[in-house]
């Protein structure tokens, strides 16, 4: 009896130990929302009175619209981008047989690990060479560079648990390459694909260091803009943005978890109990 | 109680008895090298129209990159692979029409069972009635139907395998490869679907190329065998052929158990006998042979050897001492030192009256002349 009640203590005290992580992870990121309500012209939490004032004013205020706009723009091409290089380059490495796969590896994943400022460094000066500086293309192509390595090692994750046998089984069935692809590679990989390519839009929503240097005043993003923001006045506006921003983030999260639900065909007690009632009937 | 010489107890299958839709396949002087590293030596090898063709070696013998070639996924560094007479060599995988079985099954795990066996079908873009009509069939003969609305992973791992021959010949392919089938299985069902297999084989008529590292599945499905080692063929042969006139001591040892002796001198003792005396110091009488000569070797099979207390009148008699006697489902295998440092292997088949000849007993290890199984160039 003293074991089960021990048992119980250790679990009681595990489930606070993990109440306790979660609750340093979330709370600098929700206290936020409170302070976006304030009425105070300044940001205070607890705030003292309640009020929409700084979500409207941020409806009415063209350089957000804009600079929301620009973060779109900017940030879906170069997720598209990543994922189409992201992919290939998963497929090249997992599945191409190469001798130098490994360091082929580490170089794609490199940007993950580098400090954004030092890529932010790099590509300033070939961007201003190019003339890209201050466009869209120069941002999206900046961007891309650091939404590639999340595709890749989220492709590679996916392709790890196929054999390659399939798609040799593929081919032999009568599929060329890139029928192979599309009908057994694509759909057993497309989890990866749309996972990896929504975790690189939202590191380009909230890329701030590549902005700073490569988006001029017509193309600044979100980011970008509260930064600026934040060096003159430090409104509630900025906590609505925030606000906004957090909200947005949490939508893509969960679609990445609808979408995974989805691509489970069925959970695993329930495929087995499927199994053996088929072995038995 | 049978004899747990299994080999010995199946009839010959001629192979003209295959139904004629089945390929021929011939390789001609087909090689592989990896750099310095030789794969596979030049290898010819023929096999019939509707014939059941084992590949049998260890690991690392080659045949896995003879699969991988007629299969079209290594390319040979040389030689040609006529299908019905047809070089293929310079065929991608997905046009030589040949259908092959995983040892993981391979199945698409996102489609259901019959998606996977029309798959082949939708590939060839056959009208969509036709696809039902042949997926439906193709059930039937692996008598797997209703279930093509299941997911593979929904089913037990025989299932997965014959949703996979299902898929591999929905097409009606002249030539089908399998490697190593059955290699996930468990025992049991390994040797259920031995048979299954042999039946699928009857029933599509197809000629199969079956790969595998065991020699008692091989024996039991196969018409004919190639052997591999070291990167070559050793022998081809139907399965009784090889175990009882085997080529080499490594075909001796592979196929089945043998006791080998190396051989110091060689007589004639009329009539129309050899006398032979091995290294270890044993001598041994053999059927004539034209070209045996001494540095040969001498196979005896474990199970072709009477062990008793008494010398009796056999052509070969041998003394010894039992130095262990281990039971074995259906059988009792001896080690008996006939000589300092000189085991021989002993199988017998082991019924309700036989008596366990103790640890230590002297005993007289007697055979056949026959069974004395000449090897002129190990």
């Amino acid at each position: 009896m003293s074991g089960s009640a021990s048992a119980l203590a250790r679990r009681g005290a595990f489930a606070s130990f993990v109440g306790l992580c979660f609750t340093y992870l979330l709370l600098p990121s929700v206290i936020i929302v409170p302070m976006s309500f304030s009425s105070q012209s300044y940001l205070s939490f607890p705030p003292s009175g309640l009020s929409l004032r700084w979500y409207q004013g941020l409806a009415a205020d063209p350089a957000w619209q804009a600079a929301a706009m620009n973060s779109f723009l900017i940030g879906l091409p170069s997720a598209l981008i990543a994922v189409t290089l992201g992919t290939l380059a998963a497929l090249a490495t997992e599945r191409g047989g190469l001798r130098w796969a490994t360091t082929a590896v580490a170089v794609i994943v490199a940007p993950m690990m580098l400090p954004h400022v030092i890529l932010a460094i790099g590509l300033y000066p070939v961007m201003l060479e190019l003339g890209m500086l201050r466009g869209y293309l120069g941002a999206i192509v900046g961007h891309a560079v650091i939404g590639l390595p999340l595709v890749f090692v989220s492709v590679s994750a996916v392709l790890k648990n196929y054999t390659p046998a399939l798609e040799l089984a593929a081919m032999t069935c009568g599929a060329d390459r890139l029928r192979s692809f599309l009908h057994v590679t694509l759909p057993m990989i497309r989890m990866g694909v749309l996972g990896g390519g929504i975790l690189a839009f939202a590191a380009s929503f909230d890329e701030l260091m590549l902005s700073l240097f490569l988006t001029g005043t017509g193309t600044r993003t979100l980011p970008r803009l509260i930064w600026e923001q934040l060096n003159d006045f430090l409104t509630p506006t900025i906590a609505a943005v925030a606000t906004l921003i957090f909200s947005f983030s949490l939508l893509l999260l969960g679609a990445l978890a609808v979408f995974g639900r989805i691509g489970r065909s069925m959970p695993a007690p329930l495929a087995l109990a499927t199994a053996e009632t088929a072995a038995h009937g | 109680m049978v004899e747990p010489r299994a080999i010995e107890i199946l009839p010959d299958r001629p192979a003209e008895e295959a139904s004629p839709s089945g390929a021929s396949l011939r390789l001609e002087a087909v090689s592989k090298c990896y750099g310095s590293l030789t794969a596979l030596e030049p290898t010819d090898l023929d096999v019939r129209p509707g014939e059941f063709f084992g590949l049998i070696g260890p690991s690392g013998s080659g045949k896995s990159t003879l699969l991988g070639m007629i299969a079209g996924f290594v390319p040979p560094s040389g030689g040609r692979i006529l299908l019905n007479g047809e070089d293929i060599v310079d065929l991608p995988p997905y046009r030589r029409n040949l259908g092959m079985v995983f040892q993981n099954y391979a199945l698409f795990p996102h489609m259901t069972v019959a998606e996977n066996i029309g798959f082949p079908l939708r590939m060839r873009k056959l009208a969509r009635g036709d696809i039902e009509g042949r997926v439906r069939r193709m059930l039937e003969v692996v008598r797997l139907s209703g279930l093509g609305e299941r997911m593979p992973a929904q089913l037990s791992g025989g299932q997965q395998q014959r949703v996979a021959l299902a898929r591999a010949a929905s097409y009606d392919p002249a030539l089908l490869l399998m490697d190593e089938p059955l290699g996930a299985l468990d025992k049991n069902l390994r040797e259920e679907m031995q048979y299954e297999i042999k039946r699928f084989h009857r029933e599509i008529g197809a000629t199969v190329l079956y790969v595998t590292h065991d020699q008692d599945e091989a024996a039991t499905m196969s018409d004919r065998i190639a052997i591999l080692n070291h990167g070559r063929v050793v022998q081809v042969g139907r399965p009784r052929e090889l175990y009882e006139a085997p080529a080499t001591s490594f075909v001796a040892s592979f196929l089945g158990e043998a006791n080998l002796f190396e051989v110091a001198v060689v007589r004639q003792a009329p009539p129309l006998r050899l006398r032979v005396e091995t290294k270890d110091g044993l001598t041994m009488s053999a059927n004539q042979h034209p070209d045996f000569k001494a540095d040969a070797v001498v196979c005896v099979r474990p199970e072709a050897i009477q062990i008793s207390a008494n010398a009796g009148a056999a052509a070969n008699v041998v003394a010894g001492r039992v130095l262990d006697a281990v039971y074995t489902a259906g059988s009792l295998r001896y080690r008996v030192e006939v000589a300092p440092g000189r085991v021989v292997l002993v199988r017998r088949p082991l019924q309700r009256q036989t008596a366990v000849i103790e640890v230590g007993s002297p005993v007289y290890l007697a055979w056949d002349i026959a069974d004395t199984i000449l090897i002129p160039n190990p």
